[in-house]
C-alpha cells in the first residue's frame, strides 16, 4: 500500500507545488514503490481529465437578468460616471449637438480635431466621431481617450433599445440596452468605458443588434490622423 | 485574472459606474457559472446561483476589502450560494446526485461524452466539501493559497481535502475501468 507521504508528494507534484527537495523525495519513493508509480499515473490521468472538462458558456440573458434585477439607483444615485468622464460626456453632448447643427447647416462633417480643441483641454480627448444618419440607428458615436483608457460616447436614437458589440484589437465588449425612441426632454447619451482596450491605432468596430439581428455597423479610427 | 484590472473595475463599479460593473460581470460570469454547474450539476440551479452571486457581489461591494483578491471574494460567494442550494435540496429530500450510480463493471470503456459524464458522476459521488476543492483547483485553477482564501480554511486542510477527493474519484473511476 502506498504510504501517505508518497500520496501527498504525488498530489503536490500534480499541482506544481513541489520544491527541489520534495521532488527528490518523490523520485526515491517512486523508484522504491511500484504501487506509488501506478497511483501517480492514475492521479495524473485523473488530473488531465478534470482539467480537460470544457467550460460551458453561461446561458444567454444572464447579464440582462442580473442588471435588470439591480436597483437602477445603484448606478444613478452614486453617479454613473467619474467626474472626468462626466465632464467629458457633458462636453461631448454639447459638441455632438453643435456638430449636428453644423452638419445640417454647412453640410460636411468637421474633422474631429476641430472638435477636440475644447475636450483636449480636459482630461478626456475625443479621438474620432461618426454620425449615424441612416437605417435603424441614428445619432452619433464618439471615441474618447482619457490617458491610457478609451471610452465611447453614444448619442443615438433607435426605434427600440439596441445591443452594441464593440470589437478592437482582439478585445470585445457587449453593451446592452442602448438607445430607444427619443423622448422629449430625455437624454439618450451614454458613455461606455472600454477597460482593457488599447490605444494603439486599431479601428474600433461597432455592430448594433436589435432583437439579436445586426441592424447597423460603423467603425471609429483612433489613428485616422484627423 | 489580472488583479490590478480587477481593483480598478471594482473601484469604479463601487462608484456606480455601470460599464465597470458590466466588465466585471463579463470577466467572472463564466467561471462563476461553471463552478456552480460543477458543484450542482444542474444548469438551472447554476444559473440561479450565478445570478444571486452577482447581485450579492454588486450589492455588497462596499463590504469588499480591496486588500484581498476580488476573485477569492466572488468565488467564496459562489461556493456559499451553491452550498445553500445543496442544503435546500437535502431539506426537500431531492436526489443530491451524491449517490454513486450502479457500477457498470471494470470492463467498460468510455470515450468522449461518456467520459465527461463519467467524470461528472465521479465528481458528484464525493461529498460537497471535497467536490468544492476539486472545482476550485481544476475548474478555476486556483492555487492552494487561493483555495485557502476562498474557503477560509488552513492550507493544510485544503490540501488534505484535495488529496482525499482525488483518491475517492480515482477509486470511483478505477471501478468503472476508466483509469
Amino acid at each position: 500500500m502506498t504510504d501517505q507521504p508518497s500520496i501527498a508528494l504525488i498530489n503536490a507534484e500534480l499541482d506544481g507545488e513541489l520544491d527541489a527537495a520534495q521532488r527528490a523525495d518523490l523520485a526515491r519513493c517512486l523508484l522504491a514503490d511500484p504501487q506509488a508509480r501506478a497511483q501517480r499515473e492514475q492521479l495524473r490521468r485523473l488530473g488531465e481529465l478534470l482539467d480537460g472538462m470544457e467550460a460551458v458558456e453561461p446561458p444567454a440573458g444572464l447579464q440582462e437578468r442580473v442588471f435588470a434585477a439591480l436597483p437602477q439607483s445603484h448606478f444613478k444615485r452614486r453617479g454613473l460616471l467619474s467626474p472626468a468622464w462626466r465632464l467629458a460626456a457633458v462636453l461631448a453632448g454639447v459638441v455632438a449637438a453643435g456638430s449636428l447643427v453644423f452638419e445640417a447647416v454647412k453640410g460636411p462633417q468637421p474633422r474631429s480635431d476641430q472638435l477636440t480643441g475644447t475636450i483636449a483641454a480636459q482630461t478626456a480627448t475625443m479621438v474620432d466621431t461618426v454620425g449615424l444618419g441612416e437605417g435603424a440607428v441614428s445619432g452619433r458615436v464618439s471615441l474618447y481617450r482619457d490617458r491610457a483608457e478609451l471610452a465611447l460616447q453614444f448619442e443615438i436614437v433607435t426605434s427600440a433599445p439596441v445591443d452594441v458589440l464593440i470589437a478592437s484589437g482582439g478585445h470585445t465588449l457587449r453593451v446592452n440596452g442602448l438607445g430607444g425612441p427619443n423622448k422629449p426632454g430625455a437624454s439618450s447619451g451614454r458613455t461606455v468605458q472600454l477597460p482593457g482596450f488599447e490605444m494603439e491605432g486599431q479601428p474600433v468596430d461597432l455592430t448594433f443588434l436589435m432583437g439579436g439581428r445586426a441592424v447597423g455597423k460603423t467603425t471609429l479610427r483612433p489613428a485616422a490622423g484627423r | 485574472m489580472n488583479e490590478d484590472d480587477d481593483r480598478v473595475l471594482v473601484r469604479r463599479c463601487r462608484d456606480g459606474d455601470r460599464a465597470a460593473c458590466e466588465a466585471l460581470f463579463g470577466r467572472y460570469q463564466k467561471p462563476v457559472y461553471n463552478a456552480a454547474l460543477r458543484l450542482l450539476r444542474n444548469p438551472e440551479d447554476a444559473k440561479d446561483v450565478a445570478q444571486t452571486v452577482f447581485l450579492k457581489a454588486f450589492g455588497h461591494l462596499a463590504d469588499y476589502d480591496p486588500s484581498f483578491k476580488f476573485y477569492s471574494w466572488i468565488y467564496r460567494i459562489a461556493v456559499n450560494e451553491a452550498f445553500n442550494v445543496l442544503g435546500s435540496r437535502k431539506t426537500f429530500g431531492e436526489i443530491s446526485g451524491e449517490e454513486p450510480d450502479e457500477a457498470p463493471g471494470p470492463e467498460r470503456r468510455v470515450e468522449g461524452e461518456q467520459l465527461s459524464e463519467a467524470i461528472e458522476e465521479a465528481l458528484m459521488s464525493i461529498k460537497p466539501d471535497l467536490r468544492t476543492v476539486i472545482v476550485l483547483r481544476h475548474s478555476l485553477h486556483l492555487s492552494y493559497q487561493d483555495m485557502s482564501d476562498v474557503l477560509q480554511l488552513p492550507e493544510k486542510t485544503v490540501k488534505s481535502r484535495l488529496y482525499d477527493a482525488r483518491q475517492l474519484m480515482r477509486e470511483h473511476l478505477l471501478q468503472r475501468g476508466i483509469l
